[in-house]
């Protein structure tokens, strides 16, 4: 679990998320770019139209999860600040529920960057919506995230302690799915990221 | 009764739609010492037919991290189970 570095933000809100807050955030003299994604609520889910939506998360999880996405972008990118919001609880129609704003030097890391924590935030992050119609509610499709393999590592023992829950299996990695049982789960490397700016210079 | 091996008593939370079939959020669950999260999850399906259905189609965590059907419990740890995730 790494905590997010100084420059960066993460967070989980119930409220409204403030999207011009979080580019004003990232923006610098020194940056030349900046690239956000905002995702919000769609009218409709499988053709039926959608009234609004519920998230759920496992929070201290989740923040996890978002700090680890936030410290990979940092040191797979050469960007200069990287914020990544989600929003929990119920959405109407239109409202942004993530929304992540990466600056840079230049417009290829940002690009790269920003689309890599929005497609590990997908696959990673302990997230659920369920979907309300006229005339029921769904748990929506999801994906299964990768799971590290345990053969020959027996838990350390440090205290696993409620509060900081670490555990030693380093998290970068993702091996694929151990022990058969498991559907077929991507092999936990991250998405190919277009070939473009490999050395990330540190952020400033 | 008490049982004659040591026990462990660890956490578990349900989310999504687990959470809808196991009927609450949380659980405290003891265990026999040497208990892994798949003997966890085999204990609790025992006593309700339907989360067994659902075995293939989770992931497990533990204290926070993803971990694998095989690992170990240790006391207090917190476990929880992970229907396919849909943030974003």
């Amino acid at each position: 679990m790494s905590a997010p570095h100084d420059d960066d933000v993460v967070l989980l809100v119930h409220d409204a998320i403030d999207a011009a807050a979080l580019i004003q955030f990232v923006r610098a003299e020194t940056d030349g770019a900046i690239v956000t994604f905002d995702g919000f609520v769609r009218n409709e889910s499988h053709g039926r139209r959608a009234l609004y939506l519920d998230y759920d998360a496992y929070e201290s999880m989740a923040m996890a999860k978002m700090s680890e996405i936030a410290a990979q972008v940092r040191e797979k990118y050469a960007i200069h600040r990287v914020a990544i919001v989600h929003r929990l609880g119920r959405l109407q129609v239109s409202e942004t529920s993530v929304f992540i704003a990466v600056s840079a030097a230049h417009r290829a890391a940002a690009f790269d960057a920003c689309r890599f924590a929005i497609d590990t935030l997908k696959r990673t992050v302990p997230i659920w919506k369920k979907e309300y119609f006229e005339d029921g509610a769904v748990w929506a499709d999801g994906e299964l995230p990768p799971v590290p393999s345990n053969q020959a590592s027996p838990p350390s023992s440090a205290s696993p302690g409620a509060s900081s829950g670490q555990t030693p299996t380093p998290n970068g990695a993702l091996p694929a799915a151990p022990d058969g049982a498991l559907p077929p789960v991507t092999d936990g490397a991250p998405p190919p990221a277009p070939a473009a700016t490999p050395a990330a210079k540190p952020a400033s | 009764m008490t049982p004659a091996a040591q026990t462990i008593r660890v956490t578990v939370l349900f989310f999504g739609r687990l959470k809808d079939v196991a009927g609450r959020a949380e659980e405290s669950c003891e265990l026999a010492e040497g208990a892994t999260i798949e003997s966890l999850f085999a204990t609790l399906a025992g006593q309700n037919s339907e989360l067994a259905r659902f075995r293939a189609s989770l992931v497990a965590s533990r204290n926070q991290e993803f971990a694998a059907w095989n690992t170990p419990l240790r006391a207090h740890d917190e476990i929880a189970f992970l229907p396919p995730v849909s943030g974003g």
